[in-house]
This record gives structure tokens, sequence and C-alpha cells, in this order.
């Protein structure tokens, strides 16, 4: 459709400055305030340059802030991944037509949750004593208490479960629908080898959707960064530093502790660069 | 039926209880008095009260969130269909040079984590004294609806026969009408699902939200997440009751948002 019409440039210039302001405006910001000393308490600043940079990898909570972050990422990616493609092929396999549609519209249910009333139903869930998730423990030990929130070694791993309940089974939903776009010939192919049902899984269907798979782990680990929700619901960064990721320690810098504002910046503008890159890379590869 | 296969039943019917039991739990729990809540075996059969219900709908606060959502999320949608689906349909029909970069600028606007934009936004609201105001939040959420509702209209559009529009061109229309008359009808269903997808974005965020609020612009999250900090002594039927009521709204749209995922896989096949 080579027709010359303005519609184009009318339709796709206002969109595209407006975008480009709202998120040019913040970013750039961003790095000038993180060079700066700036308090929430006074209106006063001065310019340090990298000095808040230099802080950071000098505070011990900033680099385990790191570390957490980095751990959340691949429990919640892999977790994610392993129960999407169980439960995806599970569906292809047992269920009919029927029971399929009936679970993809259940398996959808948690992902359109508020994080925050996700939050909170695991919150209540996981409550030490009257909780509906530890009662099965309290009802087999005759009492015994189980606060997996409040444990250093659990508590990351619980907040990480409800990420996976929401995600997971919306994936659930996607791995089975990418099935059943596949030609049904190569399964019936291998099904006259005698290949078992895994096999078929393992080297037939799962290989040919390897690029939407990925590009689906792409999405998952975006959607990861957005962890600060679940965290400030449900821990606040505690049991001590357990669960505190980036933008949970840049938040309590900012806000809650000590209203450093600039420092905050700082750690946020690291992130940004990090992820920007990261994800720059792995698209382009992605649509190689 | 082999073993394996009743197994596989059983492990999908858990996993679906699993899907929608804690959510259940919590609505049987806001319909709680206290003492049924507060029991170490957790209580089936008990006497429904309407009394959380009623306290969190008369509450100032809720009200207020429940407003600000409404208004903040409602005007940001508004803007993110005028700006953004015309800009989707530029880009996948009249393709350019640049038509891969500014897919992938859209894209890459999920990458900024929301601290990165929360904290210098609050100091640029701060000073132009706009801060805890819905103005602030709206043009902050539009950011977000604008890009994906572009992200998700896009292949909407590309997916549209352009057969349909070339005989309207041969019918004597302008591009512009081609765009009114035929290619928003005929992907109406998609860009529904796209539309109602950003409004359950921006419903269900928090980070900005928290950020950019103090006082009067308070969304129904942060309202929600401020009841619990009062610690464990608010009843706990009237927490439940406040997220149930929080939930609601997003899964108004569960129909038209597993129709819309039907529809995008649907295409694919063909």
């Amino acid at each position: 459709m080579a027709r010359r019409t303005s519609l184009p440039v009318t339709f796709v210039v206002p969109t595209i400055a407006i975008l480009l302001v709202l998120s040019m405006v913040p970013t750039l910001y961003a790095i000038v305030i993180a060079l700066q000393n700036r308090e929430l308490s006074t209106p006063d600043y001065s310019w340090v340059w990298l000095s808040n940079f230099a802080d950071l990898f000098l505070d011990r909570r900033f680099l385990n802030a790191v570390w957490v972050s980095v751990k959340w990422e691949i429990v919640t990616v892999v977790a994610t991944m392993v129960v999407a493609i169980g439960l995806g092929v599970l569906m292809f396999e047992v269920a009919g037509p029927r029971l399929r549609n009936l679970h993809c519209l259940l398996f959808i249910i948690p992902v359109l949750l508020p994080r925050v009333s996700a939050a909170f139903v695991w919150k209540f869930a996981y409550h030490p004593l009257y909780g509906i998730a530890t009662y099965p423990y309290r009802l087999v030990t005759g009492g015994l208490i189980f606060d997996p929130l409040s444990k250093p070694g659990t508590a990351l791993f619980a907040v990480a479960s409800v990420d996976v309940w929401q995600w997971g089974l919306f994936f659930a939903v996607i791995v089975l629908k990418l099935l059943e776009t596949l030609p049904p010939q190569p399964i019936e192919a291998a099904r006259l080898d005698h290949a078992k049902r895994w096999q078929i899984h393992a080297y037939v269907t799962l290989p040919m959707l390897k690029a939407p798979l990925i590009s689906l782990m792409f999405v998952k680990m975006i959607e990861s960064l957005r962890s600060f929700d679940l965290i400030y619901v449900m821990t606040r960064g505690g049991p001590g530093v357990a669960t505190e990721t980036l933008d949970m320690y840049a938040f309590s810098q900012g806000f809650i502790e000590s209203g450093k504002v600039s420092y905050a910046s700082a750690m946020a503008v690291l992130m940004m660069i990090a992820t920007v890159i990261t994800f720059t890379m792995l698209w382009k590869r992605v649509q190689a | 039926m082999r073993p394996g296969r009743l197994i596989g039943k059983a492990i999908l019917a858990v996993a679906g209880f699993l899907a929608v039991f804690p959510l259940l739990w919590t609505a049987l729990n806001a319909l709680k008095n206290n003492v049924d809540i507060i029991t170490r075996v957790p209580r089936l059969v008990f006497t429904p009260t309407w009394a959380n219900i009623i306290y969190i709908l008369g509450r100032d606060s809720v009200l207020t969130g429940l407003y600000n959502s409404v208004v903040a999320c409602g005007s940001a949608v508004l803007i993110g269909v005028v700006l953004g689906l015309p800009a989707a349909y530029a880009v996948a029909r009249y393709p350019n040079r640049w038509a891969g970069d500014i897919q992938f600028f859209v894209l890459s606007l999920r990458f900024l984590p929301p601290v990165a934009v929360a904290i210098p936004l609050m100091v640029i609201w701060l000073q132009v004294g706009l801060y805890d105001t819905l103005p602030a939040l709206i043009i902050t959420y539009s950011l977000l609806t604008i890009s994906v509702i572009m992200w998700l209209a896009i292949p909407a559009f590309q997916s549209v026969p352009k057969e349909i529009e070339e005989a309207a061109f041969v019918d004597g229309y302008g591009a512009y009408s081609v765009f009114w008359r035929i290619a928003l009808p005929v992907a109406a269903r998609s860009l529904a699902g796209a539309v109602a997808f950003s409004f359950v974005l921006v419903w269900n965020e928090f980070l900005i939200a928290l950020m950019l609020s103090s006082s009067n612009a308070k969304t129904l999250p942060i309202v929600a997440s401020e009841l619990s900090q009062q610690g464990m002594n608010v009843p706990w039927g009237i927490l439940n009751a406040s997220v149930v009521l929080l939930s609601l709204p997003p899964l108004l749209f569960l129909g038209v948002l597993s129709g819309f995922l039907n529809s995008v896989f649907r295409q694919k096949k063909t």
C-alpha cells in the first residue's frame, strides 16, 4: 500500500514524541539526581558527581540486594518455565477439549489479580497459626509452627511461590496453545517409531517450539524485575535483609529510612543501565 | 484408563484447585467474623456476616481510593487508546525503515525499572506542584498504557486482511476513513483485549502510585496495603474484604482477555 498520504506522520509522530518526552525526561533526570546529594528533608543540594556510585560499591547492604535480586530472577524464571511447560504438556496429553477450556480459564485468574491482592491472599495463607497453607503442616505434626515468611532460608522462596502461582499457571495456558498450533504429522511419525510420550515432547514438540518458548522466558525475565509489590506487602525485605531486592532497598533508602533520594536514584540508575543493556542484547539475539 | 493418564488428571485437578482456592478462601474469610478466622483449624461452616464488606464500603479512604483508581486508570487508558491505536495502525500498515526501531523502543519502555522512573518523577512533580495529584498519576500511567496498547495493537492491525482495506481504497475511501471505518471495526475484538490488558496493568500498578501520592491521590492498591500496615490487630475479615474489592475489576475482564489469548494463537495457526 504505497499511497501518498499524511496518515503515517500524523498518527506516529505525536505519539512517539509524547512517549519520548515521558520516558526520557525521568530517565535523564534520574541520572542528574544521582549525581547530586538531594535529601527529602531539605531543598538544598550540591553536585557530588560519582560519589554516590562509589559509596554503593562499599555498601554491603547494596551488594546483598544485588545478590537477592539475581537469586529472585533465577528462581522465579526457572520455576515459572518448569511449571508452565510441565502443566502445558500435561494438559496437552491428558485433557480433552472441555477440560482444557476450563483449565485455561482457571489458570488465567491468578495473573489478573493485582500483585497486592495476590500478596495478601498468600500472606494470610502462610500465617503460622491461622493460615490455610500451613494448616496441613500443623495437622500432620500435631500443631507445630511453621512460619515460612519469617525464616531467612525460606522467605524468598515463599514470596517467589506467589510469583510462580501467578505467572507459571498463566504461561501453562500459553504453552498449551503453542502445542495446539503444531502440525500433527511429526508427532504421529514419532509415535509410529514407538517413541514414549515424554520422548515425543523432549525431542520433537518442545524443540519445535524453541523460539516462542525463549520469547516467553524473555517476557518473564522482564516481569520478574517487578517484584516490589509482592515483597513490600509480604516481607518488607525481611527477615533482616533476606528478601531485600534492589527496588526494595532503593525504596527504603529513599523513603522509609533516610530520605536519601540521590542515593536511591544512583541505585535505580545502575539497575536501569544493567537491565537495558542485558535485555537489549537478549532481544537482539532472540530476534536474530 | 491407563494409570499414567489418571495421575496426570489428578495433578491437573490439584493445579486447578490451587489456582482458585486461595482466592475463594479469601472471599470466604471476607464473610466471616473474626472468631471464625482466627482458628487453628480452618472453618468451612460459619455464620456469614456482611459487616466487613459494609465497613469497607463505608470508609472514606476506601471510597477515595476507588474513585482515584477509576479516574486515574480510566483516563490513562483513554489517552492510551487515542494516542496508541492510530500509531500502532500506522506502524502496522505503513512500515518504513524506522518501524523496527519504533517497535523496539516501545518494548524497551518495559525494561525501565519502575523505581528508576518513579524517583525522578516524584522530584519533578514536587517541583511543579503536581505531586500527590491525579493529573500527575494520569500522565505517568499514560506512558504505560500508550506503550502497551501500541505493542499489542500492531499485530492486531497486521492480522486484518489487506484485501479488505485495498477494496475500500478502490471504492474511493481515503487513508483516514479506511482506518476509521474498516481497520478499527475489523480488529475491534483483538483491540478490546489489548485495551483491557492495559487497564488491568495500571489498575494493578503499585510502586509508582505509592511514590507519587501521599494523601489525596492514593489509589486502591495503596489504601488496601495500608490497611494491613496497622498490624494484625486489624480485623482480618476487613482486610480480606478489601482484597476482594481490589481484585474484582481485573477479574471482570477474564472473558475478554481469554478470548484475546485465543484469537492471538488462532492467527498464528493460519
